[in-house]
Parts: structure tokens; C-alpha cells; sequence
């Protein structure tokens, strides 16, 4: 029986999103073409990409200034700080993990998608600047739902630690099957599809800029800094997945001992509780039409409606 | 670092049973707040049926958590009749009409929903502070059934056609019913299935109401009705 050391774990912790993310959007991808009858790419796609643009020069557009190359590293750094602060791998905290609530990850990965909107608004192109204006109106709209949905998280369990709400729901069926839980956790899906840039808000491989808002912000980058904008975009789909998964749906498999074996079960259930929840993406994906871009702010009304109705029926004491 | 895990002081939680009847009743409330978004007429008449079929489940799971057979029996008339005729008679007069769209609200759909969110939430406190108590259902379920009753209303007061109209009314009294689960389920069932063959009444007038306007008007919306005629 090899005990662990807790900073390993945490360090465990990073790597297994920072690996992992790749290997979970080809698995997306590679069910979403074979439901669509194609063959696909690979499973090991999006590495053999990351490898090849790392691999490649790096141009900077005229008058674009050091900031348009700090940006990619500076949003994969936030990506990979947020797996500190929410239970990835274990059920108990880490030490680090009291370093910032919901919010506090929150904001960093809001912080994140700033860097990379003031990277592509200096750029001067109009795809790029098109693709950062829209993602920020859109994140004006879908904060308030996130907010929303951390003051369920904080009337459920009267505080908002991620790790404190994964231990709440895992106690029974009866924390699951309440209301307030059930809106927040929908609430909370249909933002990830907004920020994992899926359909219904949009393609994700599409090549249409005119429908473009998260994928258009990278187009001016190029070489080992679009890798890491791309790196960073799947470390992030991994980080929405793992906080969905881990704390509000399904927090079970994780490690409640720092026992080498529990952590290794505490990856492997991670990993195929993550490709599921994908498969339900690329179903989503395959079966709905890419919205207007103005009838987002319809999408997004309707995950408020859910997240002000989860904390309505709390407050009537029956959520 | 692991002490961080002490189980810190929550609210009283809910029961399974009790969390199973408010989920339901949260999901009849959202599928009005869908009809309210919905642009096809079709879609309305779908997710009317859809919501009285959560009403029915919500019978069944009370019967069954309560153990008050005879709304086994109410569940299974208002299945048959709200999630199977009724959808079945306004599907038929629809293809008579042959329109498809309504997508005649007064408001955008993003203002239709926050407006009925306000709506609802004021529906939701004016109950909540009544202090009503029930021995069957939490009293959740029951500001749930008010705010589908005031949100039906906003969908009749925005939509602009007679269909949208007619499914507004018709969900108001699955509302109703929601209602009268929590508030009398141990009501005889006579008064139970009087009030949805009340329901039958209401969908022969509409449906002769649709058939007239369709024949004057040649057209399902009621924006022309102000118009005056020579």
C-alpha cells in the first residue's frame, strides 16, 4: 500500500486535466463523426495537432505588442490553477483547495477569458476583434447565471466551497432529488455548452466566421501560441466538465484516502465519467441547430429562468 | 486541512418523496414557460400534453407516496384525457386551420420570460407568506401550481392568436388541478373528474371559437380584431 503525499496529489491533480484535455475533446469529436457517419479523426487527434503547432513558426501580426504572446500562456496558467481549487481527483481538500470558493475559480477563468479577448482585440483583425466583442457581450449575460447558481450552491450547503456542496449531494438521494439541486445543475450545463463553445450556441469546428465567437478569438495566433490557446480552450472544456461532474452530478469514485491505488481509480473514474458526460455533448451536438447569434440571449434567459427558479423554490423552504 | 469537511449546519432536507413532487411541479411550471417561448403552434399543443402528463405522474407518485387510491384513478382519467384527446382535437382543428406559426407575442421572448419571471416570483411569495399548510404535499408544490396559474395568464394576455390563447387556458387549469392536489387530495374524486370534464366544455367552446374566427378572419391571430368592418 503506497501512501501519497498530499502536495503530489495536488500536482496529480493539475496533470490529470492538463493530459487529459485533448484525449477528451477527440473523444468528442470522434463519437460526434461517427454518429454523423463518418470515420472521424483519431482519438489521439488533438495531441498529434498540439505536437505539430509546436512544431511550427510563430508570427505576430505589425503593431501587435508583447502582451498579444503573453496572453496564451497567461490563460493556460489561470486554466490549470482552478483544478487546485475544486475536487478533481479526491473527496477531501487539498491544501491548496481553500484557496478560493466558487467565485474565486470563477473569476479565473473569467480572468482568463479576458487575457485572451485583449490579446485578440490588439491584433487589429476584424475576425479577431469580432469573435473577443462577441465573447465578452455573451459573458456580460451568462455571469449572472453563474452567479445565480453559486447562491443556490451557498443556501444548499451554506457555504460556497465546491468540496463542501460534492460531500452534500454525495450523503443521499434526497439532496439529489430536490428541486434547487436539480435547476442549479441544468442551470450549470447549459452555461458550459455556452462556454465550451457547443451547439446550440455554436459549432464548434465550423469554419464560418460569421458565427464564430470563442474559436474566432485565435485566429491571428499562430505556431506554439495557438497551441497553447487551443491546449488552454481543452484544459478549460476539461475544468467546466470535472466542476459538473464532481460537484454537482456524480461526485462518486473520487479518492477518500492519499492510498496510490484510490488516486489511480479517483483517474480512471474521472476519465470515463468526463468521456460520458461528452457523449451526452456530442448527442446534444448532433440533434440541435446552431442558434441565431440574437437568439442567444434566449438560451441564456432560459438557464436564468432555471437558476431564479432554484433559488425561489429554496426559499420557500421546500427546495 | 480535512477538518475544512465538517459537516456544517444545513436547513432541514427535504424527503425523497417530498423533493420527487416539487421536481414535478417545478417541470410543469417550466413547460409553461416553454409554451410561452414556443414559436410553432404544434409545439405548444406538444408541450401541453407534456405537462399534463407531468400533472398525471404527479397524481400517480402522490397516490402511491400517500397511499390515496382513488387518485390512481384520477391519474389515469386526466392521461387519457388532457395528454391524449385534448392535444389529439386541437392537432385536428389545427390542420384544418393549416397554419404552422404562431410567433405573435407582443414582447420579445427574452422579455416574455423575464416578465413572467416577475410574475411568478409574486405568485410564488403572495402564497409562500399565507403559511398554508398541507398534509400531503409540501406547500412548495403549491406556489409552484400559483405561478403556473399567473404565468398562463401572461401567455394569454401576450400572444396575439387564438390557439396560443386556447392552450393558455387549458394550462391554467392543469395549474388548477396541481393546485387542488395539494390543497384537497383527499377531495372525492367525483368533485376531482367534474372539474376536467369541466376542462371538455372548454375545449368545445374554444374550438367552435376557433373555427368562427378562422372562417371570418381567414387567419388564426386576433391583431386585426380591432379593426373596424363596414
Amino acid at each position: 500500500m503506497i501512501l501519497l503525499p498530499l502536495p503530489l496529489i495536488q500536482t496529480l491533480q493539475v496533470l490529470t486535466i492538463l493530459l487529459a484535455a485533448p484525449g477528451i475533446s477527440g473523444v468528442i469529436a470522434s463519437i460526434e463523426a461517427r454518429m454523423q457517419g463518418r470515420r472521424g479523426p483519431r482519438i489521439l487527434q488533438p495531441y498529434f495537432d498540439l505536437a505539430k503547432l509546436f512544431h511550427k513558426e510563430s508570427l505576430a501580426p505589425v503593431g501587435a505588442g508583447p502582451f498579444f504572446l503573453l496572453a496564451p500562456v497567461l490563460a493556460l496558467a489561470c486554466y490549470l490553477t482552478v483544478p487546485m481549487l475544486i475536487p478533481v481527483l479526491t473527496s477531501y481538500a487539498l491544501p491548496l483547495g481553500d484557496m478560493g470558493d466558487i467565485l474565486g475559480g470563477g473569476i479565473i477563468l473569467a480572468f482568463a477569458s479576458f487575457v485572451v479577448a485583449v490579446a485578440s482585440a490588439e491584433t487589429g483583425s476584424v475576425y479577431a476583434q469580432l469573435g473577443s466583442s462577441r465573447a465578452k457581450t455573451f459573458a456580460a449575460i451568462t455571469e449572472p447565471v453563474v452567479l445565480l447558481v453559486v447562491f443556490t450552491v451557498a443556501l444548499l450547503t451554506s457555504t460556497d466551497l465546491p468540496y463542501v456542496l460534492a460531500q452534500t449531494v454525495s450523503e443521499g438521494p434526497a439532496q439529489i432529488i430536490r428541486p434547487a439541486h436539480l435547476l442549479a445543475s441544468a442551470a450549470l450545463f447549459m452555461v458550459i455548452l455556452f462556454e465550451t463553445g457547443r451547439i446550440p450556441v455554436e459549432t464548434h469546428t465550423g469554419t464560418i466566421e460569421l458565427g464564430m465567437i470563442e474559436e474566432a478569438r485565435s485566429f491571428e495566433h499562430s505556431g506554439p501560441y495557438l497551441a497553447l490557446l487551443k491546449w488552454g480552450s481543452a484544459a478549460k472544456q476539461l475544468v467546466f466538465y470535472t466542476l459538473f461532474i464532481n460537484v454537482f452530478v456524480a461526485p462518486w469514485g473520487l479518492a477518500s484516502s492519499t492510498r496510490a491505488s484510490d488516486v489511480l481509480i479517483a483517474v480512471i473514474a474521472l476519465l470515463v465519467k468526463a468521456t460520458l458526460l461528452g457523449i451526452v455533448v456530442a448527442v446534444i451536438d448532433n440533434t440541435f441547430a446552431k442558434l441565431k447569434l440574437f437568439k442567444i440571449t434566449e438560451f441564456v434567459a432560459a438557464a436564468f429562468l432555471l437558476a431564479v427558479l432554484a433559488i425561489f423554490t429554496l426559499f420557500l423552504g421546500g427546495g | 486541512m480535512i477538518d475544512l469537511l465538517v459537516q456544517l449546519p444545513v436547513e432541514k432536507v427535504p424527503s425523497v418523496f417530498e423533493g420527487t413532487a416539487n421536481t414535478i411541479a417545478v417541470i410543469v411550471l417550466l413547460m409553461e414557460f416553454g409554451m410561452l417561448r414556443a414559436a410553432l403552434l404544434r409545439a405548444q399543443v406538444q408541450l401541453y400534453a407534456a405537462q399534463s402528463l407531468a400533472v398525471s405522474v404527479l397524481a400517480v407518485v402522490i397516490a402511491a407516496g400517500r397511499d390515496i387510491p382513488e387518485l390512481y384513478v384520477l391519474g389515469g382519467v386526466s392521461f387519457l384525457l388532457k395528454t391524449v384527446i385534448v392535444p389529439r382535437v386541437i392537432n385536428r382543428l389545427l390542420r384544418d386551420s393549416q397554419s404552422e406559426i404562431a410567433g405573435s407575442g407582443a414582447l420579445g421572448v427574452a422579455s416574455e420570460v423575464v416578465l413572467s419571471i416577475v410574475v411568478a416570483a409574486f405568485g410564488f411569495f403572495a402564497v409562500g407568506s399565507l403559511g398554508l399548510q398541507s398534509s400531503v404535499l409540501p406547500t412548495t408544490a403549491l406556489s409552484l401550481s400559483i405561478a403556473v396559474v399567473l404565468v398562463a395568464f401572461v401567455l394569454m394576455i401576450l400572444r396575439r392568436d387564438v390557439v396560443s390563447q386556447a392552450i393558455g387556458f387549458f394550462s391554467l387549469e392543469n395549474g388548477i388541478s396541481m393546485a387542488s392536489l395539494v390543497v384537497a387530495a383527499g377531495m372525492p374524486l367525483i368533485l376531482e373528474v367534474a372539474f376536467i370534464f369541466d376542462l371538455l366544455v372548454a375545449v368545445v367552446v374554444f374550438g367552435v371559437l376557433m373555427r368562427v374566427h378562422q372562417g371570418r378572419t381567414r387567419t388564426l391571430s386576433t391583431l386585426n380584431l380591432d379593426k373596424l368592418r363596414g
